[in-house]
């Protein structure tokens, strides 16, 4: 099936790549332009091609990150799908991560005319290496980089902050003072 | 999505230009500035350069930075750039110190930028997020919108961090 898939992906590519310069990162805004001439279903399968969930997740276990959580944002944002968070134990257990991941993504492209590979941001600190394919966004962290930013705290919560209406209800009651003092309060005379 | 930004003005912009017309549309007397037409009221938005201050839009400590370098572009910095700042206020209690130098790169720019799909999308102040030479953000968190063209410009860092995504 992957064959089949890749095949089409060639096919396609082939006759876009000719038409407009893709670079990286305008690989994405590229294709919505031409989203126009090919179906919308043959978009979904050229956005799965670069890195799916099970196979981050497969590579993930491979190369033993700690801590693999992914958070579905489909529907807070639009631009990606699936937010995958791992913890590195070391600076180079981070790097190894990174490029366990590009491994991958280059396995899987083998023998194409022309390979699309992520983008890959942070690569030379080992603190925070982020690799963006598509759908899917891979942060590989190391433990004190994963406490300070706590990004599952941004991403899950994300939903539960568009229902601090409830709070306004309790904004308008009006709470009486404590009267420490031993003067009476004004009112009750 | 993108029909939002189908028009030149953000949605900010929007509402403003649209104040003001209904403004002017209630004083009879300023006839003259009726007949000028609106693209008058466009104010002309230029690139970020030398002795521009932004605000800092994350919980880096920092309030306001003016820039003393933008790092490419002849003309300056626009929307998804980095700069080269210099702290001028500071939240006493922070991770940067007031005169510091830092880099920082823009999430907001009034200066409009062009997508590829042709809308132009612009904001109503400059804004900009502290990171260390590496690129990482020092802050945590980043307020207020931003745009999508950081992604390209792979700052896919500070759009994780962000609230609201524009």
């Amino acid at each position: 099936m992957w064959a089949t898939l890749r095949s089409r992906y060639l096919h396609l590519s082939a006759t876009s790549l000719s038409s407009s310069s893709l670079t990286n990162g305008s690989w994405k805004l590229g294709f919505s332009g031409l989203n126009q001439t090919f179906s919308s279903s043959t978009a979904q399968r050229i956005s799965n091609e670069l890195l799916s969930l099970q196979e981050v997740e497969k590579v993930l276990s491979d190369v033993r990150a700690d801590d693999v959580s992914v958070v579905p944002v489909g529907n807070q944002c639009d631009c990606a799908d699936f937010m995958v968070i791992a913890t590195g134990r070391s600076p180079w257990h981070v790097k190894n991560i990174a490029q366990a991941l590009i491994y991958k993504v280059k396995q899987k492209q083998k023998g194409a005319k022309r390979m699309v590979l992520p983008s890959v941001q942070g690569q030379e600190t080992g603190k925070w290496i982020v690799i963006d394919s598509g759908r899917v966004i891979v942060h590989a962290l190391d433990e004190k980089a994963r406490a300070y930013y706590n990004l599952e705290n941004i991403w899950t919560s994300k939903t539960a902050q568009k229902e601090p209406v409830e709070d306004l209800t309790k904004a308008f009651v009006k709470v009486r003072r404590i009267n420490n003092s031993k003067k009476p309060a004004q009112g009750s005379d | 999505m993108a029909a939002s930004f189908a028009s030149r003005c953000s949605s900010v912009g929007r509402s403003l230009m649209d104040g003001l017309r209904s403004n002017l549309s209630n004083l009879p007397s300023t006839s003259r500035e009726m007949t000028c037409g609106s693209f008058l009221y466009q104010q002309q938005r230029t690139f970020i350069q030398m002795r521009t201050v932004l605000k800092v839009v994350d919980n880096s400590g920092a309030k306001k930075v003016m820039c003393i370098q933008p790092l490419k572009g002849k003309k300056g910095a626009r929307l998804g750039d980095t700069i080269i700042a210099s702290v001028k206020e500071a939240m006493p209690n922070g991770k940067v110190k007031k005169g510091k130098v830092v880099y920082g790169v823009v999430v907001r720019a009034a200066m409009q930028r062009g997508r590829c799909d042709g809308s132009e999308v612009k904001f109503d102040d400059n804004a900009v997020v502290l990171v260390d030479k590496q690129g990482q953000p020092i802050g945590t968190r980043v307020f207020g919108p931003v745009p999508h063209e950081l992604r390209q410009k792979k700052h896919v860092k500070i759009l994780t961090l962000a609230e609201h995504i524009a």
